[in-house]
């Protein structure tokens, strides 16, 4: 758990001197979007550290929308993925458990997730709909990271985490990157601001377990209430840092494209016979509150929701997920 | 890659294909290396470029080098299954999920409840009991179809009835001239076996309407809820818990089923459609 600081302007040039070298991606504002791009010198400098979420989840790294998982994968360069909030560093930890089984190992996301290193950092802005302190978690790195990256007053402090961190670190760092922490209680009193503006933000907000009593304990006609404003476009599912469900397509010669799906789709459970569990479209409303907050607790012990608040963003019903908790909470 | 691919499929021969009623087809397929499953575990059957489904194997288990798998034309790809002639070659990845747990039946009766195309995978549990019937204290049958027609495996039941261990009974709910057997709905059969259901493992598979009312008359028989086995139909798209679309409460039926009692899960609302 070595620290080293180092100015932005060297961090900045070090970065830059291995941009070929690797793939990296990293937070740029585009069209009002803030989202990871391909990062090379010419963009470097437009690198937005420490605010919340990219609009893509970091899951899209790991599991693409389209892979096919039946030809070999050629190698690529190694990825670095900079300025991944603790939101989606959370959600990597239920993504392991189901791609990572041990029974039935996935070698594609295996591999995915072993190319890349991951550059977890602080959230110093957060956005209306972010609510991760609500579900305990907070809005700095603590799991999943190989580096951390925080800054204060322009130093980049910089938390190695895995060996796969240091090697990446040794590529770039040199007599400028001093060992240590710089101004480590100035770094505190940013994270607790952020900690305390996420708690005054989403006080009415209920937990993870009284959500979940909730939602155990809600009535249909919630569902159907919100139902009336969903249009199944399962934009919910694709930006959710946690949702994992997809599709196996068939190719000729035997191959398989693993494809985004979402339980918010029509026929997502049809039987061939024509049944269809979720048939309804407040069933498969209801259904995604359950999955994330009740059953995937009980199968793998973690909340499937890590309060990135994207689904909130990208609903074209304007369905605000909190506004439902607090109803069927109340 | 030297770790095992779980998405790719594995090449088999179509050998034949057997036409059992107007809906139903038996698919015979050969293999070069031998295929291990345990009865009532599923395999996914791709055909190339077109898709890939579930399906139980029907024959027994016993035999390794050759698969036989009952499919009902219902949707998309079993209609293209329907359309293969024999010669083909199919992909098959598997097997997945947990089967029966035979050994739990030991010394017990069994009472094995089937309509439709069910019975595919009875057929599979019922040659793996009777590769060692002597473990069972009686294995009762009671087969389902809409009309005599509709009975699958037309030369089996002449077979099954001379173990000394089986009793096979018959219903059609439509019965026409020739009908030897019972009329009426399957679980009018379950009056007529002679079985201490309080004490009897019993096993459903059949259309849902079916499962549904044959798990409650045997409920009301006595049958303890967690001797009910359940084969769940699901729309299992990967097979390995990971796609989610067999989703059911907090099971995913592909890796925790599709075998269930019916005590786990008795409480998830629709577990019937």
């Amino acid at each position: 758990m070595k620290f080293y600081s180092v100015s932005m302007k060297q961090w900045v040039e070090n970065l830059s001197n291995v941009a070929s070298e690797f793939q990296i991606f990293a937070p740029i504002l585009q069209n009002d979007f803030l989202d990871y791009e391909l990062i090379t010198p010419d963009n470097i400098e437009q690198i937005i550290y420490n605010t919340a979420k990219p609009t893509t989840p970091l899951k899209a790294f790991f599991f693409p929308v389209k892979e096919n998982v039946v030809i070999d994968k050629k190698a690529d360069k190694q990825r670095v993925i900079i300025g991944v909030p603790s939101c989606d560093l959370h959600a990597v930890n239920l993504l392991d458990k189901i791609f990572l089984d041990k029974d039935f190992l996935d070698i594609y996301y295996k591999k995915n997730r072993e190319n890349t290193i991951l550059i977890g950092t602080d959230c110093y802005k957060i956005t209306d709909s972010c609510h991760c302190t609500s579900y305990g978690l907070n809005p700095y790195p603590e799991k999943n990271s190989d580096i951390t990256l925080s800054i204060v007053e322009d130093i980049v402090i910089l938390n190695v985490q895995t060996e796969k961190g240091e090697k990446f670190l040794e590529k770039i760092k040199d007599a400028e990157f001093k060992e240590g922490i710089a101004a480590e209680d100035k770094l505190k009193e940013k994270r607790d601001a952020v900690i305390q503006e996420l708690d005054s933000k989403n006080k009415e907000l209920p937990d993870a377990e009284r959500t979940r009593k909730g939602i155990e304990s809600s009535v249909d006609e919630v569902w159907k209430e919100y139902a009336e404003k969903c249009v199944s476009c399962g934009a919910c599912a694709a930006i959710c840092p946690t949702c994992h469900c997809f599709l196996l397509i068939d190719k000729e010669n035997f191959e398989k494209v693993k494809n985004w799906d979402s339980c918010q789709y029509p026929a997502f459970e049809r039987v061939a016979a024509g049944e269809d569990p979720l048939g309804k479209i407040y069933e498969r409303l209801k259904n995604r509150y359950l999955c994330k907050f009740v059953h995937k607790p009980d199968m793998f012990g973690e909340i499937a929701c890590t309060g990135c608040g994207r689904c909130i963003d990208a609903c074209i019903g304007k369905i605000d997920k909190n506004e439902i908790i607090l109803k069927i909470c109340k | 890659m030297s770790e095992k691919n779980i998405y790719k499929p594995i090449k088999y021969k179509l050998d034949k294909v057997v036409e059992e009623t107007s809906l139903i087809k038996t698919f015979f397929i050969s293999a070069k290396e031998e295929f291990e499953f345990k009865t009532g575990q599923f395999v996914e059957v791709t055909i190339d470029g077109i898709g890939e489904a579930p399906y139980t194997p029907s024959s027994s288990p016993y035999v390794k080098d050759k698969m036989e798998i009952t499919i009902m034309k219902a949707g998309y790809v079993t209609d293209k299954m329907h359309q293969l002639k024999g010669g083909e070659t199919l992909g098959i990845r598997g097997p997945f999920g947990k089967g029966y747990p035979i050994e739990d039946f030991y010394g017990k009766e069994v009472l094995i409840l089937g309509g439709g195309v069910g019975l595919a995978p009875l057929r599979c549990l019922i040659l793996t009991l009777l590769g060692e019937e002597d473990k069972f204290k009686k294995i009762n049958i009671c087969f389902g179809a809409k009309t005599p027609a509709d009975f699958i495996y037309k030369d089996w039941y002449d077979e099954l009835r001379k173990h000394k261990n089986v009793e096979l009974l018959r219903s059609v709910d439509k019965a026409d001239g020739s009908w030897q057997e019972t009329e009426g709905l399957v679980t009018v059969l379950l009056e007529k076996v002679d079985i201490n259901y309080k004490e009897a493992v019993a096993v459903v598979c059949g259309p849902p309407i079916m499962m549904k009312f044959g798990t409650f008359r045997l409920l009301e028989m006595g049958v303890k809820e967690e001797n009910i086995y359940l084969s769940m139909e699901k729309n299992m798209s990967c097979g390995l818990g990971k796609c989610g679309h067999c989703a059911m409460g907090d099971y995913f039926v592909c890796k925790d089923g599709p075998v269930f009692t019916y005590n786990e899960i008795k409480d998830y609302p629709d577990i019937w459609i």
